[in-house]
């Protein structure tokens, strides 16, 4: 074609460096060049595809490529699937898994440090020491607060990391930074990130499922699951766990399923007809098949939500019969049977709206904590030991944390708050490729910043991505005249996380 | 800085948009009666270059539809279809072509293609993701200087300078709202980072929209592919430096758009006033006679940013792009590949630079070698689905060269000779027979092209949300043509609410007239935008977007198919076709077909419909035939013809 158009002569055509051509040609429709339309019809009615292709779970043969279609990761890894349990809202490392007995020493007397404190002018009080207990678990001797008494029995499994840090004080920008990479709005999130890179393993649900918590979702709420610049089909889809999971799912009021499924043939013919007649338009075609996908949809997520399916001892392992985990264990469940379903990374909100709705503990950190670690530790602990059950475990990566940390000081004199803490916190990540038993990283003698092995966000993510083989610094999309990455211009993987 | 200067050397000025635009020749061809206009020589010349003819004429029917959908948005009625295939002459075309470009659906439609590309939207994002108000004023605004063919030269410079022009009036500061369409954080991680946040959404768009360049990258470097410095990026961010919020905190207000010169002149006038009474403007009386003024002023409000005394603040290269490390002082300037000697910035006004309205004017003018280029390749664009430069807002050196640069850099002169006017380049291409050909596949042809580059058809592509919307609407005749104002709401489903941390608050409540508007009136907030809209990949609201990404994903089917919108206006379709073709199936069919497709249906296809309306089980009462009437509807709305105009 250079030749053809007369112009693409060497000079302009730069050939190497053009991320450009090749991120483009993937976005455009792949479609468009080997597949003449009646070949397709051919195809698809072989495949059985105008007669109704019945098994919501067979992934169809006749399947066009398409955005999502699977790719290989840049190298093998063990992880296939991603679950990120976000406590929205930011938990306190202190409170949770690092332990400061120096805190308690000093409790009650004044911060002399040099960290800045007091989000938005907010008081600043005296360093405060947990109220909660720290034991040894497993094997490990991994240090966790009486907070978790449930995931403690998986000590051996998880890996905290204790040295993170991040560059925002605020929620939302933290949210932004912890899902997309930067404190803008308008990026992509790490679950598009990975649905770009690696595609879905499911045919009839999204790649990227979020659920997001009854009393809301994070601020900035679809900015955190956004495809920013990509292609809309790698956003994160919202899934709701009770009724129908996703948006116009249910077929329309009056519609029975019967009259669902004949109006849907007749569309299928009426548009199988209207292709024929236009043969090299295989986006024609890929239309066609959305609607058949649909329609597994419309079975498939319906029978994911369903957690009735489960018997009764899941049911309760999850913690479904108690009213203070019952929603949080539902979506644990769900996890479970959305990995099974293939979906590629799963996102879970605890937390949702404002303030004490979430883990944002600053008028009594204590009470706060108490019962959003008590919504999700057994449910965690149950979606933990039931992936190793069915075997998921071995192939599905699970990271725990919230945006920042929370600061050792009170907030105000004498009162049971923390504020924001954005120099040290801690997160754990478990499961497929990630050494357990293990705690890497401190904070300073108080927990305020991190010292030892600092982490940044960027390297969590580019951590992240390491272990779902993919390289943070090949995973890249061209827009606006830059190699974008996750990672920016950071990012260096954790090696101590990897097995 | 002469280390940055040195940056650009002279063979990068080669590149071949940076060169000016030079008229070329209108090449000979040999089927001369093939050409209506010197598009086609160019595009004709090429073809033939391989030994291949252009597509043919589209049919009548589908170039009214066409047009319709390309122009307005929305599709012919059928006292419209019949005053055309009456007669569906070429000439005839033209006339239809001229009719729509003076309707007001025109602006409607083509003001959404500019808001793409100005990150329009109504609240600023982030946590509180607050409405800008007044903003809708600037989305009027397009669509007006669409539908008066504001000539682009001016309406670059009212959008980037509206307030420092010498003829500035309330209409051109309404338009400087361009400078402040982008999220803005109201409690931002570092304030000093987030202020060159504001300057390089700034700066990153102006380059992108008007002048096809990605400018944004050099903000922590020298550009890594693109002869663009850093020096070049922060002389940009000079020009917009001044320009501030009305007023600290985290509120965010409209102002009355009044011109500051006017302003300052009527300030003068009041201080005077009150020195003649012998008040002080800095007693109580004269503070209250200040405060009270802008009551009097009968300027709408409108959301822009002003510059404010004491004159520009001093600009720093940032080094690695960090506020935290100021480099050199810069002063304000146009990227240095594209001039010889950098444009003249005037002395400042007292109450204004002046520093946009020199660089709006260098953007604005024939000389220079991008605007018009990149202008005219939108317009083409937008037409045919793809640019002649694919990668229309990037024409450097990482951008895709034009498939046909004769043709590019012709309609470029020919543009900026004909005043700058968009409704003569619309009339000029849609005459042309290249945008008249099919759209029908040509296996040898796609063979070696499969991406159309040399246009031997026309491209095959989806129409894009808002024409969806609105067709919907108009063959329900339920679409309501109030034009401008506040947005309205259209109907958001309750559980798409629940990921947001204040459900309760974000949407109004349901108004099915007012949401019968056109889709370029929904309201556009940035932290829940309207499932049907996006799923239907309305663009990104935070960036400039030159060009819709077409997928083609099972949710959007769910929306199409089960979503309330179809279903709602699927019924509304049936009580019409009740109406006006009663209980005839034959007619209903027919009728159906027309509104939607612009065509009767063949005989298998209404065969088939009778067999779908009659089929047993449905029965045959009055409600059991409107519903399934509804059903046929919802089908014929659910058509890959529907949203792929042939």
């Amino acid at each position: 074609l250079t030749a053809l158009t007369g112009y693409m002569n060497a000079n302009r055509y730069i050939p190497n460096a053009t991320p450009c051509r090749r991120t483009r040609r993937e976005f455009l429709w792949e479609v468009g060049g080997g597949f003449a339309g009646l070949a397709l019809i051919d195809l698809l009615s072989r495949e059985g595809f105008f007669t109704r292709t019945a098994n919501a779970e067979q992934p169809a043969a006749s399947s066009v490529p398409y955005l999502l279609s699977p790719k290989q990761p840049h190298f093998a890894a063990k992880a296939k699937h991603a679950v990120f349990l976000f406590m929205n809202g930011a938990p306190s490392h202190i409170d949770t898994f690092d332990y400061k007995p120096t805190l308690t020493r000093f409790n009650g007397t004044p911060y002399k440090g040099d960290a800045a404190v007091g989000s938005n002018g907010r008081p600043i009080g005296h360093l405060m020491q947990t109220p909660f207990a720290f034991q040894k678990h497993g094997q490990s001797g991994l240090e966790i607060s009486s907070l978790f008494p449930h995931t403690a029995r998986f000590a051996d499994d998880l890996c905290v990391i204790k040295s993170l840090y991040t560059d925002t004080a605020a929620h939302a920008s933290g949210c932004l930074q912890m899902n997309t990479g930067t404190v803008q709005i308008g990026k992509p999130s790490l679950g598009a990130w990975l649905s770009y890179g690696l595609g879905t393993l499911s045919e009839s649900l999204p790649s990227f499922v979020v659920m997001t918590d009854p009393r809301g979702g994070p601020i900035s709420s679809a900015s955190n699951w956004s495809a920013g610049f990509m292609p809309a089909a790698f956003q994160g889809t919202l899934f709701r766990s009770q009724g129908m999971p996703l948006l116009d799912l249910a077929t329309p009021a009056g519609v029975g399923p019967r009259s669902q499924r004949q109006s849907l043939d007749l569309l299928a013919r009426l548009n199988s007809e209207h292709l024929a007649a236009r043969p090299g338009n295989s986006e024609l075609a890929a239309r066609i098949q959305s609607y058949e996908l649909a329609y597994r949809m419309q079975t498939s997520a319906a029978d994911t939500v369903d957690v009735n399916r489960e018997d009764a001892k899941t049911r309760a392992m999850y913690g479904l019969d108690n009213k203070l985990t019952a929603d949080f264990g539902r979506k644990c469940l769900i996890t479970r049977r959305l990995l099974e379903k293939g979906v590629r990374f799963i996102q879970l909100y605890s937390g949702g709206g404002h303030l004490e709705d979430t883990w944002d503990g600053h008028t009594n950190c204590i009470a706060n904590h108490k019962l959003h670690a008590g919504e999700t530790d057994q449910p965690i602990a149950a979606l933990i030991a039931d992936l190793k059950r069915t075997g998921l475990w071995d192939e599905t990566l699970l990271i725990w944390g919230g945006e920042f940390g929370r600061t050792p000081t009170s907030e105000g004199v004498g009162k049971p708050g923390r504020d924001h803490n954005p120099h040290g916190f801690s997160m754990w990540l478990a499961g497929a490729g990630v050494k357990g038993g293990q705690a890497i990283g401190a904070t300073d003698e108080i927990g305020f910043k991190a010292v030892e092995e600092r982490s940044h966000v960027s390297d969590l993510h580019a951590t992240i991505l390491h272990l779902m083989g993919l390289d943070h610094k090949r995973l890249t999309y061209f827009h606006q005249g830059l190699d974008q990455r996750l990672t920016g211009v950071r990012g260096n993987v954790i090696e101590a996380v990897l097995t | 800085l002469a280390a940055y200067e040195r940056v650009i050397k002279p063979e990068h000025r080669k590149h071949w948009a940076f060169q000016r635009v030079q008229r070329p020749a209108i090449p000979p061809v040999k089927n001369r009666s093939w050409t209506r206009n010197p598009i086609d020589a160019f595009v004709l010349a090429k073809l033939e270059g391989r030994g291949w003819q252009p597509a043919p004429a589209a049919e009548p029917r589908a170039i009214l539809r066409r047009v319709y959908l390309d122009l307005v948005g929305i599709p012919p009625t059928r006292a419209e279809q019949n005053a055309f295939l009456a007669n569906p002459t070429p000439k005839a075309l033209d006339q239809v072509i001229d009719r729509l470009l003076a309707s007001p659906s025109y602006g409607e439609r083509w003001a959404r293609h500019w808001l793409d590309l100005v990150r329009f939207a109504e609240t600023n994002g982030y946590e509180r993701d607050a409405e800008k108000p007044s903003v809708w004023r600037y989305r009027d605004y397009v669509i007006r200087a669409f539908n008066d063919d504001k000539p682009y030269d001016r309406f670059i410079l009212e959008q980037l300078a509206g307030d420092e022009l010498p003829d500035a009036t309330p209409e051109t500061m309404i338009a400087t709202g361009f400078c402040r369409l982008g999220p803005w954080d109201d409690e931002p991680a570092d304030p000093k980072e987030d202020r060159f946040d504001q300057l390089d959404d700034m700066v990153s768009t102006t380059s992108l929209a008007f002048l096809g360049l990605t400018l944004g990258c050099a903000r922590c470097h020298n550009h890594k592919f693109e002869p663009l410095s850093q020096l070049d990026y922060y002389r940009m961010v000079a020009v917009f430096n001044p320009l501030q919020r009305p007023q600290p905190g985290r509120a965010d207000i409209d102002l009355p758009a009044i011109p500051p010169a006017a302003r300052s002149r009527q300030l003068r006038t009041t201080a005077i006033w009150l020195a003649r009474l012998g008040a002080s403007p800095a007693s109580a009386f004269g503070a209250f006679a200040l405060s009270v003024q802008p009551r009097f002023d009968p300027a709408p409000r409108g959301y822009f940013l002003l510059e404010s005394p004491p004159g520009p603040p001093a600009t720093h290269i940032l080094l690695r792009g960090k506020a935290t490390r100021p480099g050199a002082e810069v002063g304000p300037g146009v990227p240095t590949v594209l001039v010889s000697a950098q444009p003249t910035f005037p002395r400042p006004e007292p109450y204004s630079s002046l520093r946009r309205l020199a660089l709006a004017r260098w953007i604005a003018s024939p000389e220079n070698p991008l605007t018009a280029r990149v202008i005219v390749n939108r317009v083409w664009q937008f037409h045919f689905g793809e640019g002649l430069v694919r990668t229309s807002s990037d024409f450097g050196v990482m951008g895709e060269p034009p498939t046909h640069p004769e043709l590019l850099d012709w309609l470029a002169d020919w543009f900026v000779r004909e005043g700058w006017s968009i409704k003569k380049l619309h009339r000029l291409i849609l005459s042309s027979n290249t945008w008249r050909m099919n759209k029908v596949w040509n296996p040898s042809y796609g063979a070696i092209d499969p991406d159309n580059r040399l246009l031997w058809r026309v491209h095959y592509r989806r129409l894009d949300v808002e024409a969806i919307r609105d067709s919907v609407l108009a063959i329900t005749d339920r679409l309501n043509h109030r034009m401008y104002g506040p947005s309205m709401y259209p109907e958001v489903p309750k559980e798409a609410l629940e990921g947001h941390s204040d459900p309760d608050k974000i949407w109004k409540p349901f108004d099915e007239k007012d949401a019968s508007r056109r889709t370029v009136y929904a309201f556009v907030k940035r932290s829940m935008v309207v499932p049907m809209l996006e799923v239907l990949d309305l663009c990104d609201t935070t960036r400039s977007s030159a060009k819709r990404t077409t997928t083609t994903v099972a949710p959007q089917a769910l929306t199409l198919f089960n979503g309330d919108f179809i279903n709602r206006q699927s019924g509304n379709l049936a009580d019409r076709l009740l109406h006006e073709a009663g209980n005839d199936l034959k007619k209903q069919v027919e009728r159906a077909y027309l509104l939607a497709l612009c065509r009767p249906p063949s005989a298998t296809e209404a065969a088939a419909m009778k067999q779908f309306l009659t089929s047993g089980r449905r029965g045959r009462t009055t409600t059991a035939e409107r519903s399934a009437l509804q059903e046929m509807c919802r089908v014929i709305l659910n058509l890959n013809e529907f949203v792929y105009s042939d």
